[in-house]
C-alpha cells in the first residue's frame, strides 16, 4: 500500500482533568474518505482540533507527509495543506460572505490566484455568489455549511476536515452537501468525515473507525461497518 | 473668530485628542480585546515629553517657541518606548479574557500611576511643570492634532479593509475558526494591543505640551472609561465610531454650557445646566446604550449611506 497521508499514532488529549483521547490510531491515505463516527461527547470533534493544532496532544505523534503535526502552530497546519471546517460551521457572521472567503486563504500571498479560486467558488457555488456581499450571519444553514465548506477550500487543502457537516440541516440539504463532499474527493481531495449520522457517513466513506469514550472501538472498510452488528445496535438504529 | 479660537480653542483641541485616545481603545477591540490600558500608555507618553522638553533638550530662549522638530523626536520616543511596553505586557496579559483582560490593564494604568506617584524623574506627586510651548496659543496645537486625527482614521480605515484587518474582525467574531482558518490570537492580539498603545502614547506626548504641566493625575483609571463611553456611544463596529464619539462626548459638556447662557431660560434650568452637566452626561450614555446599542454609527449605515453616495 502506499504511505499513508495522515497517521496518527497513541493520540492522547486532555481537556484539563479529564481525557478527551486515550491513546488513538487512525491512518488516512491519499485519496480516500474516512469516516471518524461515534456518540456525542465521544472525542471526534477533540480528534480534528488536535490534528489542525486548536488543542495540544498531550502525548503521541500525528504524521502528515512524513511531518510530525504536533510540533506545528495551527496556522503552519494550514500552510501544510489541511483545512478543517469546524463543527456548528461558525462562519463569521458579521462579516461578508467574500469576506469570510477571502480568511479562508489567509495564509496564503498569491493575490491574483487568490482572486481567481474566489470567482472558482462562486461558479462551484452559485448560491454563494448571489449572495457575496451579503453578512454571512444572514445565510440559512445549509448556504452557512456551503460557505464553511468553500472557506475551507480557499486555503487549497489537500486533506480536508470535515465535523459534522448534517448538522441541523434539512435532508434535502444534507444530500446536496453529501454530493458536493464526494465531488471533492473525486477532484483529488483527502477527507476525514465526522459523522453523528453514521449510516450517511459510511454511505459516503471508503473506510470509518468507530470512537467510543476516547478509544477506537471498531474499524474497517465502511461496507463491512455498516454490515457490523454492534455498529448496527449502536449507531444505525 | 479670534474671540471664538481664544474661547474655543481649548476644546477644539481636547476633541480632537479624545477622538484619538477613543481610537487607541478601538484598535485592541478590533481584535475582541477590552483593554482599558490606553491612559497607562497615555500618561507614558506624556512623562517622556515632558522629561525630555525639560530636562533633555537645551533650554528654549527667552521670547522663542519650543522647536517643533523636539517636538516630534519626542513622539517618536514616545511611539517607541509604548510599542515596547506594549509588545512586554501584552503576550502575558492577552492571554486573559473579557472582564479578566480589563481588569489586568487597569491593574497597568495602576501601576503606572503609582510610579509616576514615588519616582524621582516623574516629579512624584508634583508632576512636571512649565514644559515649554512649540505654539504660540492652544489653538494653534491644531497644526499636529489634526493632521494625527487625519492621519490614525485614515491609517484605521485602511486597516479594516486589509487583510490584516479582517484577520482582527474573524478574531473578535470566533476565536476557534480564526485559529483553524491559520490566523494567529496571540500574534494578532498583540499587534492590534500595541497599534492602540503606541497611538495613546504619541498623544499623550503632544499632550503634555498643551497642558504645560503633567503629573499622576494625568491617564488614571476614570479616564479609560471616559474613552470605552467614546467607543461604545460612538460604535464599535467601524473607525467612524470612536471618532466621532470622541469629538462629541467632548465637546457635549460645553454646548450644554452654552445653552444654559440662552436668554429667557428659567434660571433653575440654566443652572442645571451648568451644575448638572455630568449627570446629563451619564443620562445621555445610559440613553444611548438603550436606545443604540450598536452605538451611534454603524457599519450598516455607512453601507447604507455608501450606496445612497454611488
Ligand atoms: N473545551 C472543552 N473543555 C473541556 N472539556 C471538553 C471541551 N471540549 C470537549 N470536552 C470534553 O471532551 C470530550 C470529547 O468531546 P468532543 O470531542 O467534542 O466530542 P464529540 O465531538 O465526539 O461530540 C467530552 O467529554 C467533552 O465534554
Ligand atoms: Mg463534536
Amino acid at each position: 500500500m502506499t504511505t499513508p497521508a495522515l497517521d496518527i499514532q497513541n493520540l492522547t488529549v486532555y481537556y484539563g482533568a479529564i481525557q478527551a483521547l486515550q491513546g488513538i490510531n487512525i491512518t488516512v491515505y491519499p485519496g480516500e474518505v474516512v469516516t471518524l463516527i461515534g456518540a456525542n461527547g465521544a472525542g471526534k470533534s477533540t480528534t480534528l482540533r488536535a490534528i489542525s493544532r486548536i488543542v495540544k496532544a498531550r502525548s503521541g505523534q500525528i504524521r502528515y507527509d512524513g511531518r510530525d503535526l504536533t510540533a506545528l502552530r495551527a496556522d503552519e497546519v494550514v500552510r501544510a495543506g489541511i483545512a478543517h471546517v469546524p463543527e456548528g460551521r461558525r462562519v463569521l457572521a458579521r462579516l461578508s460572505v467574500a469576506d469570510n472567503l477571502f480568511l479562508g486563504a489567509y495564509t496564503r500571498n498569491d493575490r491574483a490566484e487568490i482572486q481567481h479560486d474566489l470567482e472558482e467558488m462562486f461558479r462551484r457555488f452559485p448560491r454563494l455568489a448571489e449572495r457575496r456581499a451579503q453578512l454571512a450571519g444572514t445565510l440559512s444553514g445549509g448556504e452557512q455549511q456551503m460557505l464553511a465548506i468553500a472557506r475551507a477550500l480557499m486555503s487549497r487543502p489537500r486533506l480536508l476536515l470535515l465535523d459534522e457537516p448534517s448538522l441541523g440541516l434539512a435532508p434535502i440539504i444534507v444530500r446536496e452537501i453529501f454530493e458536493i463532499i464526494r465531488n471533492l474527493n473525486s477532484t483529488g481531495v483527502t477527507i476525514l468525515l465526522v459523522e453523528q449520522n453514521a449510516q450517511l457517513a459510511l454511505q459516503n466513506a471508503h473506510r470509518g473507525y468507530v470512537l467510543e469514550a476516547g478509544s477506537i472501538t471498531i474499524t474497517g472498510e465502511a461496507k463491512a461497518l455498516a454490515g457490523d452488528e454492534r455498529v448496527k445496535k449502536a449507531y444505525l438504529g | 473668530m479670534a474671540e471664538f479660537i481664544t474661547t474655543y480653542g481649548f476644546l477644539i483641541v481636547s476633541m480632537v485628542f479624545a477622538a484619538m485616545l477613543a481610537l487607541s481603545l478601538y484598535l485592541p477591540l478590533m481584535t475582541g480585546q477590552l483593554s482599558l490600558a490606553s491612559p497607562g500608555f497615555y500618561a507614558l507618553g506624556g512623562y517622556i515629553a515632558a522629561v525630555m522638553s525639560t530636562k533633555v533638550f537645551p533650554p528654549t530662549p527667552q521670547g522663542e517657541i519650543f522647536p517643533l522638530v523636539y517636538l516630534l523626536i519626542e513622539m517618536l520616543v514616545a511611539a517607541v518606548a509604548s510599542a515596547l511596553l506594549a509588545v512586554l505586557i501584552g503576550i502575558p496579559a492577552l492571554r486573559l479574557r473579557g472582564i479578566y483582560l480589563a481588569l489586568a490593564t487597569i491593574a497597568f494604568v495602576e501601576v503606572v500611576r503609582v510610579l509616576s506617584l514615588n519616582l524621582e524623574i516623574t516629579g512624584k506627586a508634583i508632576g512636571i511643570f512649565g514644559i515649554p510651548q512649540p505654539f504660540l496659543n492652544k489653538f494653534e496645537y491644531m497644526w499636529i492634532a489634526a493632521p494625527m486625527l487625519i492621519l490614525s482614521t485614515w491609517f484605521v480605515y485602511r486597516l479594516e479593509r486589509s487583510r490584516v484587518g479582517r484577520a482582527f474582525a474573524a478574531l473578535r467574531e470566533d476565536e476557534l475558526a480564526a485559529t483553524a482558518m491559520g490566523v494567529n490570537p496571540t500574534y494578532n492580539k498583540v499587534l492590534s494591543f500595541t497599534m492602540g498603545a503606541v497611538l495613546a502614547g504619541v498623544v499623550g506626548a503632544v499632550s503634555a505640551h498643551f497642558l504645560n504641566t503633567w503629573n499622576a493625575r494625568q491617564g488614571t483609571f476614570d479616564a479609560a472609561i471616559l474613552y470605552l463611553a467614546f467607543v461604545i456611544i460612538g460604535g464599535s463596529r467601524t473607525y467612524l465610531g470612536p471618532v466621532l464619539g470622541g469629538l462629541l462626548l467632548t465637546a457635549l459638556p460645553e454646548v450644554l454650557r452654552a445653552l444654559a447662557g440662552v436668554e429667557f431660560l428659567p434660571a433653575f434650568v440654566a443652572q442645571f445646566l451648568v451644575d448638572g452637566r455630568l449627570i446629563i452626561y451619564g443620562l445621555l450614555i445610559a440613553l444611548a446604550t438603550i436606545f443604540f446599542p450598536q452605538g451611534l454609527i454603524t457599519p450598516t449605515m455607512l453601507k447604507r449611506l455608501a450606496r445612497r453616495g454611488t
